[in-house]
């Protein structure tokens, strides 16, 4: 999942000041999973907007808002409150946000589309409702078939792709003691899997030009560009 | 000259390090030589090199190679030390280029210290690559090739010089690494900073196979406050208590000469087992030429 964090209500204010009617559009997907802009959420923002003396003209929440889909099949039933607002507030991550201001654009709707939540990364749950950790950076050619299943890309703070720097404590990383050390967790899985002579093996420098901005995914032929 | 042709005539090496001002060394009239000048002026006589920190702890300064050119434009022996923070692999490599070009022979090649920890936490990180990759990126153009294989007008001429932390446990990971050092390029090593000889002494054992000099690493133990900080603070070093009560037990007046007999001993015991020495003395470079003295014949 994609996850979120709430931007600060001040920020927020800021951000929809001069604008009386508003919509509030959240996610079921991963916000919801983050608690930062499902149904409930969603409900919450438009009081807090209300306390302030906008007026909410709608609060609506898709079932994935990254889908231009999903997110039409739910305002479609409500073009005439969308209408009438003069800006949109997204409890959603930045795609959320943008496939909204598309699906505006596409509604021939001329309307600024504001964000709630700051988005910070693919995130994997690891207990629900408590604790999401990011594991994957979406680089473009996975080396964890060589890592025993840990990304050092990703976990190591300095994404080293041959071994620990020496920074490593206690088996906890420079960067932050509460963090392990990504290559202390991957030399001992590896040890444990009996594989780690392995990791002697020189790891060539990353292609980034797979990470070069903005990716494409050709879903059909299975290709990025 | 390159310190692997010191290593190579079969010379223990002494280096001391430098870290340079946070500010620009074009000098006016009446200037007082920065710090990493008389720093370096100080142990002038009785060290083969000088490393130069590149941004060290990730706190802006003047730049490792405008620093190194100064040092060399003054008759010492620059180590040019690059980190992999800052730079992606087209800067690094033209870097390498420049240093060579500007006279630099030695470089060490390091991953630097993460940028949160210094005085910029925003700045973006780059880690392009890691050290073992720059060490191999280093040797191609020495052997007149970049990274990508094109071919050189002229190949550099560096010695290539790459760090290894004894104290990290497991020690066989920083070991598997430190051979990928050398199969990449690595000519020699300097240690991190090492107060307790079994440690040094575990990895001399494990490391006997390696065919390379190893230059024993030691920051100068200031002030207890400064043994205490480094156990909380700086990663990778463990300062022993013993150290710290030592200190604590001087007046403030008698922490310089207490500091030093404590790096002697230290170097006495544990030098030995290497092929050379490296001090850190962040600021007390004036007591490196008194440990030096005091550890001839010894080494």
């Amino acid at each position: 999942m994609i996850g979120t964090i709430p931007k600060p209500f001040e920020e927020i204010m800021d951000a929809v000041a001069g604008y009386e009617k508003l919509a509030v559009i959240g996610c079921d997907g991963c916000a919801k999973v983050c608690m930062t802009g499902g149904s409930d959420q969603v409900e919450e923002m438009a009081e807090k907007l209300r306390n302030q003396g906008k007026n909410v003209v709608l609060a609506v929440t898709p079932d994935r808002t990254c889908y231009v889909s999903k997110t039409r099949t739910a305002l479609d039933p409500h073009m005439d409150e969308l209408k009438q607002a003069e800006a949109v507030v997204i409890l959603g991550c930045g795609g959320a946000a943008q496939i909204t201001r598309k699906v505006t654009e596409d509604y021939e709707l001329t309307i600024p589309v504001k964000i709630g939540l700051d988005s910070v990364g693919h995130m994997d749950t690891l207990v629900m409702g408590e604790l999401a950790l990011e594991q994957c950076q979406e680089c473009g050619e996975c080396i964890l078939n060589e890592t025993g299943g840990i990304c050092p890309v990703t976990k190591c703070a300095k994404s080293l792709l041959n071994g620990p720097c020496g920074g490593a404590q206690n088996g906890k990383c420079e960067v932050d003691s509460e963090r392990d050390c990504a290559w202390i967790l991957i030399y001992n899985r590896m040890t444990a899997l009996g594989e780690s002579d392995k990791l002697r093996r020189f790891m060539d420098a990353k292609d980034y030009s797979k990470m070069a901005k903005p990716r494409t995914l050709n879903i059909k032929e299975r290709r990025v560009a | 000259m390159k310190l692997t042709e010191l290593f190579d005539k079969g010379e223990f090496v002494i280096t001391s390090e430098v870290g340079p001002v946070k500010g620009c060394l074009r000098s006016s009239n009446g200037d007082e030589p920065p710090r990493c000048a008389r720093e370096a002026e100080m142990v002038r006589e009785c060290v083969h090199a000088i490393n130069v920190t590149d941004n060290q702890s990730a706190v802006m300064r003047l730049g490792s190679l405008a620093a190194s050119v100064k040092l060399r434009g003054k008759g010492f022996e620059p180590i040019y030390q690059m980190t992999c923070r800052d730079r992606n692999r087209i800067a690094l490599q033209s870097d390498l280029l420049g240093a060579c070009s500007l006279g630099i022979d030695n470089v060490l090649c390091l991953t630097g210290d993460y940028t949160s920890l210094g005085d910029h936490k925003a700045a973006k990180s780059v880690f392009d690559i890691d050290s073992v990759q720059l060490l191999k990126i280093a040797k191609g153009l020495n052997e007149g090739h970049d990274m990508m294989g094109n071919t050189l007008t002229k190949s550099t001429d560096l010695a290539l010089g790459a760090v290894v932390n004894p104290n990290f446990e497991p020690l066989d990971l920083q070991l598997l690494k430190m051979e990928k050092k050398i199969e990449a390029g690595a000519q020699f090593f300097q240690t991190q900073a090492v107060y307790d000889p079994a440690v040094f002494e575990k990895m001399v054992k494990k490391t006997e196979g390696f065919g390379v000099p190893i230059q024993y690493g030691i920051v100068v133990i200031k002030s207890p406050q400064m043994g205490r900080f480094m156990n909380e603070n700086v990663s990778g070093i463990t300062v022993p208590d013993r150290i710290i009560e030592e200190m604590s037990s001087v007046s403030k007046e008698d922490r310089k000469k207490r500091a030093t007999e404590i790096t002697t001993e230290l170097v006495r015991e544990i030098a030995p087992m290497a092929q050379g020495v490296h001090f850190m003395p962040l600021g007390w470079s004036d007591i490196v030429p008194t440990v030096v003295d005091a550890i001839k014949g010894t080494v």
